[in-house]
This record gives structure tokens, C-alpha cells and sequence, in this order.
């Protein structure tokens, strides 16, 4: 075995690795990131950015072998795989997962240098003081053993590195922070924010906040990155760097301290643990092409390989200490899986605005912060939920393919201006359930010998409740916002909701102040392990409502910034 | 126009055994002067000349040449040709091919016509009433892919640089509360 020494080993290059990356080498530290999938250059032959439509392959349509050999079981048909994006999808048919049959769950992954940063949707939303608060509050889960003044600088120092463009909203439910220039509304996304605002005391709707650069900063600029060009190629790779992601971001101000070892295309298997010194060692990995073996060592690991990624990691490395999987002697590991889930989507048409068109494509939606932390009259369900929502573009009528017609009329009538629609989709805070649970099969491994992850999660009565209640809210907003002919889409009530496929998996490794309740102390550094920390999602002790990347972000700088001083005074 | 005799009958079924006899390209493409059609002379990359003679007829029948570009123009059946080795699986392959022998049985059936002997207003019946009850029956062979078909047609269409002629690849920005005037001052200026 081939071994090599680092002060640090960072398990991930995607959002949180290349945070890991950028702050451990910005502060001096030799470190090694460690990632699974391929190489890929920012700017590289794998963008597809710069094609028009017309030119892109299949006219970005999937090729239909992927339906018959089974590719992408679960994400092929959804909007954000196509053609020119397929490259930064993970097929789950190469790469499986386990789950019980009538209770599916779904695991994107991106599984290459800057791992779903390439790919994620750039909302950016702080927490706020009663999201940490909440488990405390109703007992649900592991009390957070942070708040969020704890994150509040962390959250700052995040926001100025990516360029968050957005409105101070002076909301509670999502604080305000770092700001560029926002996205401007549509008229009709004004024209409803106006109806709520007058309407209600406590639902709005703000513009989108989007890790897309409006004004970038020198440093910024330094970088190599520019301002967005509001084209809404973003899951394509953005050339112009307009968008934060490893490869446009972390990774390159890591690369520049001469600090920074990357190795791609290696799996890590486990880390290593060290019963003599009660600290981890490093990590072995297994070449994804040769299936070989090899070690690193390091004085800290910071575990970044995205929530399920790392539960995987800590499961699956077992030693006389810990048989259940490092840092396990809780025996939560796994525990509390959770995602935001989508129980209704409405939309309706928004009259009155024949004569506003859109120029671009705003590369955010619009969003309703969560106005439910307390209970209502009427209401007999804990937490709430918040939407998702857009009317960026007028279409035209468009193609009438799927409906009888065809000539020149029907040509004609394509390109009439469509009215304006406003589409909003609910994202629900699933309470942290000890019994939704990840965890390795006993006998099904990938092709490199891991144990394959088995998760069983599903939602329960409160988010039932839950949905019952928003769809209501969101049907009354619509119709005060101004909207008619609104449609309802609900999850009927027997209906599984696959966890995973709002793709903000969670928990597995939360944190709490108490050693035998959770896995992770307030700095995110394992109870058992104080050279090891994880601070990818498997860390969030609730998942709150809104999307949670910043919040992973600004926790792993904190925590490296704590790792460090640990490093500095000798304690690590 | 002649009278319509498509039957149910010729919608319904019975299409499926008839084969159809493949005449190797011996011509430059030339325009049938009577017909209007559009002769193919040379095999694509998976559909023949005659295939694609029928299919660049259809898809035009389906979007024309108006005041804007129809499918010929826009290259509709060639790029759906290549996209029959990179896109389309086994499937889509023989019904795309078997569409053209149905068809090719209908204007029989109907006209007692080869499909590429009829005039341009029976074709256009033919095909109008063929879209007609592909949705109205959409269960039948014929039907389904007369639909995928049709799909790829306006997908591709719908995606060419012709038909989309203000579409910017690099808009520099968002403007989402512009009236048309404003619009149409912004796309002839090609920036913000
Ligand atoms: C379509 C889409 C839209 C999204 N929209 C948003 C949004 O608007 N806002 C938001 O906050 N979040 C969004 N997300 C979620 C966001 O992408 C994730 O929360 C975020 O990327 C998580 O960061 P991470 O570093 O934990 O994981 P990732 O970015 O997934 O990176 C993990 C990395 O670890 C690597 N890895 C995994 N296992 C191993 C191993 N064993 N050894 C070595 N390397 C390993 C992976 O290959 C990957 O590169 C979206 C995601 C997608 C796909």
C-alpha cells in the first residue's frame, strides 16, 4: 500500500469540499481532497454552455436507449436532465442504491470534481434564529447545539466569496446578508407579491436568492469569474463563471495557495482509525478504474461527500472501537434522514398583464418564506413550509404537438404570446424522524465492494397535515394574488412521496451537545473522533424549509476555521 | 378537392403486413412539377430516399413555409435522420419506419394512389385527417406513430435557429416588466 501524509484530507470537491479546500489551504495547511468521480475542467470540453439550442445534440432531447437499458431509473424525465447535462448526473443504474420496495427514495448525485455545484439550483436562503430553534422547542429530533448567531458571521463571510444576488427583504424567516444587485420580478410576480403584501402580515413573496454574480467583487473578478448573463444555462457549467460553484469558485482559490493535492477518480472506502491514538489516521480509498487500494494519512479528515455520501464513509468504517461504523457509539449514524418533500403545486393564469413581456432568463425563481413556526388557530400540525414559485418567462401558445392541429394555423397560433402563469411548488420541512434510516445492506455491494446504502425513509402524519394546510394556503395567496383558472396538483393522501427528490437530503450524523444522542458536537467534529468532522448535510439536525446549501457552507467554514486553531495550537 | 375515403377500417388495423418495395436513388432531388412533392434522391443516414421523401412531405404538410419557415427549410427531416443513430431507440426506429408504409397504405386505401402520386390538397386531407384521428383514437399503431413523429417534427422545429429568431444564447441580463414595444427595440438592438 502506497501512503502519503497531508495536514488535512477533505472526502468531496463538491459545495462543501471545496470550502473544506479553499479554507484549509487559504490558512497554510497541505490539503488533500479526495474525489470520487472524473476530472473537470472549468471551461472545459464537458460545458456545454456556449451551444445554442440548435445546437446541441439530439436537440438536447435524451437518447432513448437510456429508457430501454434502464439508465437513471429515477431522474430520467426530469427537467433538469438533459443532453447537454447528463455528463454532471450520477446513472443510478452504475451506481445503486437499496431501498424497501413500496418505499422508494431517490439519490442524486453528481458524482465528479465539484460534485452538484455544477448542477444545483443557486438559491440561496439563510436559516433563521427559529429553524435552529425548533427541535429544542417541540422535542422532534436533536436540539441544535448552535443557533443561528453562531452561523450569522459565517453566513456573511459565505455570501461575500459566492456573490449572492438578492432584495433585503427584512424577513425573520430568511434573514437578510451579503448582497449583490437582486434579479428584477416580472410584472406579474410584482403584481402578486403587492396582493399578499396587502393581504397578509405574514406571507410574502421575495425575488429569488441566487448565488449568480450581479456585481462581482474584485476578488470575484480576480477569480475569473464575470456577472451572469441571465441565461439559465447554469446546470450546463457557466463559462463566464457567472454562477458559484467548486470549479468557478473554492477549488480555483485553493488551487492558487499551492497548498492544495487533488486526486479524482478514487472512491474512499473508510476512514481509518487508530486505536492507540483514538483519532482517525486518514482515509483508504479503491481506484475507481483499477479497483486498487491506497491509504492517506493526515492530521485532521473533514468528511465532505454530500449527507448519504459520508454516512456511507462513517458506516462503512469499522474497527475493534467502533463495529457500527466510526464515530457511531450513539448508534446514530444514519438516524433522522430527512428532505423538504412537495406535497401540492398550483398554478394559475395571471390576468391583466397582456402587455409585459420578459427579456432573458432570470436564473432564479421567486420564493414564500415559511410563515408557519407557530401554530395557527385551525391548525394541528408542528412547522410549516414555504413555496417555490415563478412567473419569469411569457411563453407563446407554443407547439401544439401533443393536441390535434397541424398547418398554418396552428403555426400561426404558436406564436402567439401565451398568457402569464405562476407556478408555485411547495417545499415542507419533514420533521427528524429517528426511524427513517440509512444504513448498509448486509449483503448487496457496488462494483468496488462497498456495501450499498439502504435507506428507508418516508414522511409521516405531521407532513400529511402539512400538505392538507398548504393546499389550502396556496390556492387562497393564488386567487388574492390576483390569479385565475388555478390549478392544484396534490399528493393524494396513500401516495409515498419519495424522499430525495427535492435533492435536500439530510441528517444521518446530526449534531447535538449530548455524546449518546448524536453524532457531531457543536463544531460539527464527531463526539468519538476529535480529528474527524462532517460538515455536508449529514450534520443538519432539522432540514428548516429552505434550501440548505448555504447553511452547509457556512457551517464548514466555521468549522474548518475551528479545525484549524486546533491544528495551529497542536491539539490536532 | 377529391372526396375522402379513408375508412375506419384503414385506421383502425390490417396496415401492419404490407411491406414496401425500396427503389434505390438514381436521380438528383427534384420537384415533382404535377405533385409538388419534394424528391428525394439520396438515402439518409437510416431513412431511404423514398422514406424520407414521404416523411420531408409530411412535415411539411404539418408546419409549412408561411410568412416564416416551414420544416423544410429549417432542415427538419435531416436532423431527424442523424437523430435516428444518436437519439432513437429500437422502437421509435421501426415505428417511424412502419409510419411511412402506413401511410403509404392509406393514400392507397384512400386514393388508389401511391402517396407520392397524389396532388398537394389530397395529401393535405389525407395527412389533416390522419392527425384528426390520431387523437381522437390514440390506441391504434398508426396512431402512436403518426404522434411520436409528429413530436419529433415540432421538437425540432421548435428548436431550430429559424424559428426562433430573437432567441439570444448570451440575453447580458433580465428584464422580466418590458411591454412589446420595449421588446422588440431590445431584440433589434441584440443587447440590453
Ligand atoms: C438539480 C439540483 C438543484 C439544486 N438546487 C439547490 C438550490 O437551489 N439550493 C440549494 O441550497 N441546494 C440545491 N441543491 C442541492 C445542492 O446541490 C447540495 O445541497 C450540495 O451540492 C451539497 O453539497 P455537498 O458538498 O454536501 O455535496 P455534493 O455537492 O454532492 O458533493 C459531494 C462530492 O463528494 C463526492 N463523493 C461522494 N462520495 C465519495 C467518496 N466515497 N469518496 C470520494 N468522493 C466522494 C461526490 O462525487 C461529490 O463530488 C440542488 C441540487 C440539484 C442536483
Amino acid at each position: 500500500m502506497k501512503q502519503s501524509e497531508f495536514d488535512v484530507i477533505v472526502v468531496g470537491s463538491g459545495i462543501t469540499g471545496g470550502w473544506a479546500a479553499k479554507e484549509f489551504c487559504e490558512k497554510g495547511f497541505n490539503t488533500l481532497v479526495i474525489e470520487r468521480g472524473r476530472n473537470v475542467e472549468h471551461r472545459g470540453p464537458e460545458y456545454t454552455d456556449m451551444l445554442a439550442p440548435w445546437q446541441i445534440e439530439n436537440r438536447d432531447l435524451i437518447p432513448e436507449s437510456f429508457s430501454e437499458e434502464g439508465r437513471y431509473p429515477h431522474i430520467l424525465g426530469k427537467g433538469y436532465l438533459r443532453n447537454s447535462t447528463k455528463q454532471f448526473f450520477t446513472d443510478e443504474k452504475e451506481h445503486p442504491i437499496s431501498y424497501p420496495e413500496d418505499k422508494p427514495f431517490m439519490w442524486v448525485r453528481g458524482y465528479q470534481l465539484g460534485g452538484r455545484s455544477l448542477t444545483w439550483g443557486r438559491q440561496v436562503l439563510r436559516w433563521s434564529k427559529k429553524d435552529f430553534e425548533s427541535n429544542a422547542k417541540d422535542g422532534h429530533g436533536v436540539p441544535w447545539p448552535i443557533g443561528y448567531d453562531d452561523l450569522a458571521p459565517w453566513y456573511d463571510y459565505v455570501e461575500s466569496f459566492i456573490g449572492v444576488s438578492a432584495n433585503k427583504d427584512g424577513l425573520d424567516a430568511v434573514p437578510d446578508g451579503v448582497f449583490q444587485k437582486p434579479w428584477e420580478m416580472s410584472a406579474p410576480e410584482k403584481h402578486i407579491a403587492s396582493n399578499l403584501a396587502k393581504h397578509y402580515d405574514d406571507r410574502r413573496l421575495i425575488v429569488g436568492r441566487a448565488a449568480n454574480l450581479t456585481e462581482p467583487t474584485q476578488e470575484q473578478l480576480e477569480l475569473g469569474r464575470g456577472p451572469c448573463q441571465a441565461r439559465s444555462y447554469c446546470k450546463k457549467g457557466c463559462s463566464f463563471g457567472g454562477y458559484f460553484s467548486s470549479l468557478s469558485a473554492t477549488l480555483p482559490a485553493a488551487k492558487r495557495t499551492g497548498k492544495l493535492t487533488l486526486v479524482t477518480d478514487s472512491i474512499v472506502a473508510t476512514v481509518d482509525y487508530d486505536e492507540q491514538s483514538g483519532k482517525a489516521s486518514g482515509v483508504t480509498v479503491i481506484d475507481a478504474h483499477t479497483k486498487e487500494k491506497r491509504s492517506y494519512k493526515a492530521r485532521v479528515v473533514f468528511l465532505c461527500a454530500s449527507a448519504l455520501g459520508s454516512i456511507q464513509i462513517l458506516l462503512n468504517s469499522k474497527s475493534k472501537s467502533f463495529p457500527n461504523g466510526i464515530a457511531n457509539s450513539s448508534g446514530t449514524v444514519g438516524r433522522y434522514i430527512m428532505d423538504h418533500y412537495t406535497g401540492v403545486i398550483a398554478d394559475g393564469e395571471v390576468p391583466g398583464f397582456e402587455d409585459k413581456y420578459n427579456y432573458g432568463r432570470r436564473p432564479i425563481a421567486t420564493y414564500i418564506p415559511n410563515y408557519r413556526h407557530e401554530q395557527h388557530p385551525g391548525t394541528d400540525f408542528i412547522r410549516g413550509y414555504g413555496y417555490q414559485a415563478t412567473a419569469t418567462q411569457r411563453k407563446n401558445t407554443g407547439t401544439t404537438a401533443k393536441r390535434v392541429g397541424i398547418g398554418a394555423e396552428v403555426k400561426a397560433q404558436a406564436r402567439q404570446p401565451a398568457p402569464w402563469r405562476f407556478l408555485a411548488l411547495m417545499y415542507g420541512e419533514m420533521l427528524p424522524y429517528y426511524d427513517n434510516v440509512a444504513s448498509l445492506h448486509p449483503t448487496k455491494t457496488d462494483q468496488w465492494g462497498i456495501p450499498l446504502l439502504h435507506i428507508d425513509a418516508t414522511i409521516k402524519e405531521n407532513e400529511r397535515k402539512q400538505i392538507r394546510q398548504a393546499t389550502k394556503d396556496i390556492k387562497e395567496m393564488l386567487e388574492i394574488g390576483g390569479c385565475t383558472d388555478i390549478n392544484l396538483r396534490v399528493v393524494p393522501e396513500t401516495e409515498h412521496i419519495k424522499i430525495g427528490d427535492r435533492i435536500h437530503e439530510m441528517g444521518g450524523a446530526c449534531m447535538g451537545d449530548d455524546p449518546n444522542t448524536s453524532v457531531l458536537n457543536k463544531w460539527a467534529q464527531a463526539h468519538d473522533v476529535q480529528n474527524l468532522f462532517v460538515t455536508d448535510g449529514a450534520c443538519m439536525s432539522s432540514c428548516a424549509t429552505q434550501n440548505p446549501s448555504l447553511t452547509y457552507m457556512a457551517i464548514t467554514a466555521r468549522s474548518a476555521n475551528y479545525a484549524a486553531k486546533l491544528l495551529e495550537s497542536g491539539e490536532l | 378537392m377529391k372526396d375522402l375515403k379513408i375508412t375506419r377500417r384503414v385506421f383502425l388495423g390490417g396496415l401492419g403486413a404490407s411491406a414496401i418495395v425500396v427503389t434505390a436513388p438514381v436521380l438528383a432531388s427534384v420537384v415533382n412539377a404535377d405533385t409538388g412533392i419534394q424528391q428525394v434522391t439520396k438515402a439518409g443516414q437510416f431513412f431511404t430516399a423514398n422514406e424520407l421523401t414521404v416523411l420531408v412531405d409530411v412535415a411539411e404538410i404539418m408546419i409549412p413555409r408561411t410568412d416564416t419557415p416551414g420544416a423544410t427549410d429549417v432542415h427538419v427531416m435531416p436532423v431527424l435522420d442523424a437523430m435516428m443513430l444518436t437519439w432513437a431507440g429500437d422502437s421509435t426506429k421501426s415505428q417511424f419506419k412502419a409510419l411511412v408504409q402506413q401511410i403509404e397504405q392509406l393514400a392507397k386505401n384512400s386514393f388508389e394512389q401511391e402517396y407520392i402520386q397524389l396532388d398537394q390538397a389530397s395529401r393535405n386531407l389525407l395527412i389533416s385527417e390522419l392527425d384528426k384521428r390520431a387523437f381522437a383514437n390514440t390506441k391504434t399503431d398508426l396512431s402512436e406513430n403518426y404522434r411520436e413523429f409528429k413530436e419529433l417534427v415540432f421538437h425540432i422545429y421548435y428548436t431550430s435557429e429559424e424559428a426562433n429568431p430573437d432567441y439570444k444564447v448570451i440575453p447580458g441580463g433580465y428584464r422580466g416588466d418590458i411591454t412589446k414595444l420595449e421588446l422588440i427595440e431590445i431584440n433589434k438592438r441584440g443587447y440590453l
